[in-house]
């Protein structure tokens, strides 16, 4: 899911291609802004896509906790005299060839595929952040070797980066989720030491050096926090990215093993069927649109649009 | 012929024909056979796998098998309605009375696609061979079980020997395990064979292999020793045979219904009905041999009421109904209904939960707070290893998880490339396999169940071992008949393995091919075919 | 200038020796044992040989220490031998060097597209003064960018394929054939392509020199293709580097998908398979590509605009 191969980022297109400095604003050197909740109102009524997909997103997260919210039929017991059943009042993503709801199926998938998400973003955001800050922090030699070794990971495209670790791993949902996960360590690396040498040369942390403060405490008290904001909006934009990587992969059958319904081997199941049960891979794979559409529109949002109105 | 095995396959106790043909109905004995046949064009045929072999001696799995068989001609061939053994390469043949010699007398005028003809020596140079061939020959090995050598009596007479009655190897000679090939491919290592492919008498021959792509055969010129059962005497209708591995059988079905492809193999339920509509013709046939179903690795399962158990808890009619093509029937047996020899033992494989659960119970496995059954703290589950070489095998596995669930048994499942096949069963790194064997010969639950060959699913030493080597010997059909009945209740009773449902093959084929016709084994024979 | 290049070239090198270095270390450093699976083939019944096991373990060089080995692979490697593939026995240079055609005609077709979609997108978008169709213009290429190309593909094949009958469903004959897995290939491809060169143009609008042209007369169309165009086209450029990658790692679901033969579809069989040799084959393969495609686009770029070449450094690896 770096950025070097994958469907790109929506927000942080060109300027992030151009100029990694660049793909942040700079939401403002105020640490703590007051929350302003008519600004807020103001900001999403002009924005009803932006509503939509937050609202999106939010039932994703609630689908992955509480999937009983949703439905309450099991997702691996189906009744087989009622298979193959087109999308209808009684089953609204229809029935597959065990006469298993497909809705029930992708709800309960929800968990699968979310976990896979977070947990790549886990490793790339947790590796990547601390390669970042060791480099833009300690600068120098540390600085050189860190980045040519992030530049490597660049130029190997993210998705043989990630076969070759599945490769390696084995099959399964987590192993996939950390072969996304470590092939985007780089761009992490990367935003994350482009804001720490921003915010090191910033007039209130040479301030706070001249002082005498000790450099984890300058680390921990003012470079950490002002240059987290960029890099989580980072991870927003590349939540979407990973969404697809992990459901590449697991569509290819690195996933997880039947009958568990992750949205990508759902999809992959269904096309088994894709001469006369057009459902089964048209419904889950929308709602992985959906999602992605929806986390991207999020991502957008955070990086910038919000920023530049006032 | 002496008294072997043969008289055995009477006319319908081998070979039942399913038909299932849409507003056709010849009875899958082949695609419609209207109109004059004519020569020339390409048969597109999509298949599911690929083996990663193309030496018909090496191959055991259908989707490899539909081709490479055309490589390969056979000492004899099988009429697929009566059994009969029939001459083929052999013009005839004499079996000794205690079932320990065989000799052919070969036609003459033969000759292999690289020239050389076709001799005793070169029979006895393939006869050789096969014990030396690595895991993948398991199918072939087993045939020539207690083989002591081959005499070349004269330029085309070649006298098989065995050191015990080996009442099978007839009907084996007419299977493509044993089909034979030229002097120089005989000679290559079997790895090599598999991967280059092997110079064949057949009325195709190999153009080219890609592996996990696609295999291309072309037609011999000068083809003239078919098959006594062939219709057309002389070289093959088609030109080209183009086998096509497209894993998704939502693509192969799309593909033959947009007519992109002629035909596809392995056609499950789910597909019939929208085949019919499309006016392809449906050709159905029952496997004989060993029935699709979960053997255990019984090391790992040494307690028989826990195998049994889960025997009992697998709904079998459910399986053959939801998954497989109509008309296929849930396992009866650990044999198939259309194999020589087999007994119907339908009551000991009813549905039984109750008993299932009881069974568990005394066993020492209760159920656990997820519903899985526990036992000293271990789970009571079961990884079952299968390959997608069937659009049926994903959803039937499904469906048994679903049915042993009911019972606290976790199945776990765990996709493999068919070419691993032999190495799992080599290392015998599995807790069970899913999966079937095609024979029309009930020899082949001692090639798969007795514990003095291969043993690949680690089957304690019994009494078995003794019946099945006995029914290998015996040349009284009765006694055969009755010996292999009891080695069927002993697998079945002690559940070495959980039989489910029997196999059948359904083709789906366009409407513009003809005479597409399935063998004895329910594999298919091409040289007749024709497109028009 | 010179200097530059020589830097460059150098840079790419040390980039691709590295690559290597990493595939081996992920590959070599299994928790299964490579030659075990390969034992599997010639073995005999009883099990796996290891008589057998141990001649493979020689003929790989795994029984040497890891450094000789990769000192030896390393040397194969840098005269173009990685080895021969375990399932096929044929070496990994002729077996990516024969899928690569297939995959570079599919490719290649895909980028046209993509060009000639994204472009004109983003053109139409910034040209056109209604509002309503800049936004619906504008609100496709985030719809690009969020479609799983697998998913893409499929729907592609119900429709144009199976219902509609107009092309084929898989395979690699003929031109028609190419036509749906080249076009879900480019719908990913084309939306970046419109998503950077839109925001370019919409840049490039605001310049002086627009609003000089504009006194003086010009046309809007003229301005819109001559003055704007080419030069927001330039910062597009360099983003193209990231979109061959994207094409490679995106051809092998597409290959999959199609059941197209190719470089990525011999990917997929290779990671199945745990065919060790191939998969490293591949991913320095795809390095090579990435880091030439980059190395090119930066050689040129200071032709195109003499002030690049400090600023250039080292941007093909932002990505």
């Amino acid at each position: 899911m770096s950025s070097a191969l994958d469907p790109g980022h929506p927000a942080l297109d060109t300027a992030a291609a151009l100029d990694p400095t660049a793909a942040a604003d700079p939401v403002g050197w105020t640490p703590y802004r007051r929350f302003d909740a008519r600004r807020l109102a103001r900001f999403l009524l002009r924005r009803p896509g932006l509503v939509l997909s937050v609202l999106v997103i939010g039932a994703v997260f609630a689908a992955s906790f509480a999937p009983g919210l949703f439905t309450s039929r099991d997702p691996l017991a189906g009744t087989p005299a009622q298979a193959f059943r087109a999308p209808g009042a009684g089953h609204w993503f229809g029935t597959d060839e065990l006469g298993r709801d497909l809705y029930a199926r992708v709800v309960h998938g929800t968990a699968l595929s979310l976990q896979a998400t977070l947990i790549a973003l886990g490793v790339a955001f947790a590796v990547g952040g601390l390669l970042g800050l060791l480099a833009g922090f300690a600068g120098r030699w540390i600085d050189d070797v860190l980045m040519r070794c992030v530049d490597v990971m660049l130029s190997i495209p993210a998705l043989f980066l990630s076969l070759a670790l599945v490769t390696a791993l084995g099959y399964g949902t987590v192993k996939v989720a950390l072969a996304v996960g470590v092939a985007s360590v780089a761009a992490f690396a990367r935003v994350m030491r482009a804001e720490v040498m921003r915010v090191r040369q910033a007039v209130f942390v040479e301030a706070a050096r001249s002082s005498g403060a000790r450099w984890y405490s300058v680390l921990g008290r003012h470079v950490l926090p002002n240059a987290i904001g960029p890099v989580l909006v980072l991870a927003t934009l590349e939540f979407g990215t990973a969404i697809l990587s992990v459901s590449s992969l697991s569509f290819l059958g690195y996933g997880a093993a039947p009958p568990a319904p992750e949205w990508g081997s759902l999809i992959s199941n269904g096309r088994n069927y894709l001469a006369n049960a057009w459902w089964m891979t048209a419904l889950p794979g929308l709602t992985i649109v959906a999602t992605v559409l929806a986390a991207n529109r999020i991502a957008r949002a955070l990086d910038g649009e919000w920023a530049r109105q006032r | 012929m002496g008294r072997t095995w043969s008289a055995l396959t009477v006319p319908g106790a081998l070979v039942v024909a399913v038909g299932l043909v849409a507003g056709c109905g010849d009875g899958g004995s082949g695609a419609g056979a209207s109109g004059t046949p004519r020569s020339g064009g390409t048969l597109t045929f999509a298949v599911g796998s690929d083996a990663a072999c193309v030496d018909p001696q090496q191959v055991g799995s259908n989707d490899t098998i539909y081709s490479v068989r055309q490589l390969v001609d056979s000492l004899t061939d099988q009429d697929p309605a009566t059994g009969r053994i029939v001459p083929w390469l052999a013009q005839r043949w004499e079996v000794s009375k205690d079932a320990r010699t065989y000799t052919f007398h070969l036609r003459q005028g033969v000759t292999f696609s690289d020239g050389t003809p076709l001799t005793a020596d070169v029979v006895k140079a393939n006869f050789d061979a096969v014990p030396k061939l690595g895991v993948l020959g398991l199918l072939a090995k087993g045939y020539l079980n207690g083989y002591e050598g081959t005499t070349v009596v004269d330029p085309l007479t070649a006298r098989v020997r065995f050191k015990s009655p080996n009442a099978q190897f007839l009907q084996a000679t007419a299977t493509h395990s044993l089909g034979i090939e030229s002097a120089a491919s005989v000679r290559k290592t079997p790895e090599q064979r598999c991967a280059q492919g092997i110079v064949g008498s057949g009325p195709f021959v190999l153009a080219k292999y890609a592996v996990n792509q696609s295999i291309t055969l072309t037609r011999r010129k000068g083809y003239a020793w078919g098959s006594s059962l062939w219709k057309k005497q002389g070289e093959a209708y088609l030109d080209r045979l183009a086998f096509k591995v497209l894993p998704e059988s939502g693509v192969r079905t799309g593909g033959l219904q947009s007519g992109q492809v002629d035909a596809i193999g392995s056609v499950g339920r789910a597909d019939e009905a929208a085949l019919k509509a499309s006016g392809a013709q449906l050709l159905a046939r029952a496997n004989p041999g060993v029935v699709f179903g979960i053997t255990f690795n019984n090391a790992r399962f040494k307690d028989e009421r826990v195998r049994q158990a889960i025997s009992l808890a697998v709904n079998r009619r459910q399986v053959a109904e939801t998954v497989f093509p109509a008309g296929t029937r849930p396992a009866t047996s650990v044999l198939a209904h259309t194999t020589p020899g087999y007994t119907d033992l339908g009551p000991l494989l009813a549905l039984d939960q109750a008993r299932a659960r009881s069974l568990l119970d005394s066993a020492g496995w209760t159920a656990g707070s997820d519903g899985v059954r526990t036992k000293g703290g271990a789970k009571l589950a079961v990884t079952v290893k299968w390959f997608a070489n069937a659009a049926t095998n994903r959803p039937s596995l499904e469906l048994v998880q679903q049915q042993l669930k009911a019972v606290g048994v976790q199945v776990e499942l765990k996709e493999q490339q068919i070419a691993q096949l032999a190495q799992i069963q080599a290392s015998g790194d599995f807790d069970a396999l899913w999966g079937n064997i095609t024979r029309a010969d009930p020899d082949i639950l001692r090639s798969s169940y007795s514990t003095r060959l291969a043993n690949i699913y680690k089957i304690p030493p019994s009494g078995l071992d003794t019946v099945l080597d006995e029914q290998a010997a015996a040349t009284d059909d009765a006694a055969r008949r009755r010996l292999v009945g009891q080695a069927q209740r002993e697998v079945v009773q002690r559940a070495y393995v959980v039989p489910v449902v029997e196999l059948q093959t359904e083709l789906g084929v366009a409407k513009k091919v003809h005479d597409l016709r399935f063998d004895a084994s329910s594999r298919i024979q091409l040289h007749d075919t024709w497109i028009g | 200038m010179r200097r530059y290049v020589l830097r460059r070239l150098a840079q790419a090198a040390g980039v691709l020796w590295a690559a290597y270095t990493v595939s081996f270390l992920v590959l070599n450093r299994l928790p299964s044992d490579p030659v075990t699976a390969m034992a599997g083939v010639g073995a005999d019944q009883a099990g796996v040989d290891p008589a057998q096991v141990a001649r493979l373990r020689a003929e790989y060089g795994f029984d040497r220490p890891v450094l000789a080995q990769y000192a030896d692979y390393l040397g194969r490697a840098l005269r173009g031998d990685f080895g021969d593939s375990v399932a096929t026995g044929r070496s990994v240079t002729s077996t990516i060097g024969d899928a690569l055609p297939q995959t570079l005609l599919l490719a290649g077709t895909a980028m046209l597209l993509a060009v000639a979609a994204g472009g004109g997108l983003a053109l139409a978008a910034t040209y056109t003064s209604r509002r309503w169709l800049r936004q619906a213009l504008l609100s496709l290429p985030p719809l690009g960018v969020s479609v799983p190309a697998f998913w893409a593909g499929l729907m592609l094949v119900e429709v144009f394929s199976f219902r509609l009958r107009l092309f084929p469903a898989f395979g690699n004959e003929g031109l028609r054939g190419l036509v749906l897995p080249a076009l879900t290939l480019a719908i990913p491809t084309g939306a970046i392509i419109a998503q950077v060169l839109a925001k370019s143009l919409l840049t490039a609008l605001d310049e002086p020199y627009v609003a000089t042209a504009r006194a003086k007369g010009a046309g809007r169309a003229r301005i819109h293709l001559r003055h704007v165009l080419r030069n927001a086209s330039l910062p597009a450029l360099a983003v193209i580097g990231v979109l061959v990658g994207q094409l490679m790692a995106n051809s092998v679901v597409v290959e999959t998908v199609f059941s197209r033969n190719g470089l990525g579809r011999v990917t997929a069989s290779a990671v199945s398979t745990q065919d060790l040799p191939v998969v490293q084959g591949v991913v320095v393969f795809g390095a090579f590509v990435f880091v030439t495609a980059n190395l090119a686009v930066d050689l040129v770029y200071p032709l195109l605009d003499p002030r690049i070449v400090v600023a250039g450094d080292r941007r093909w690896s932002l990505a």
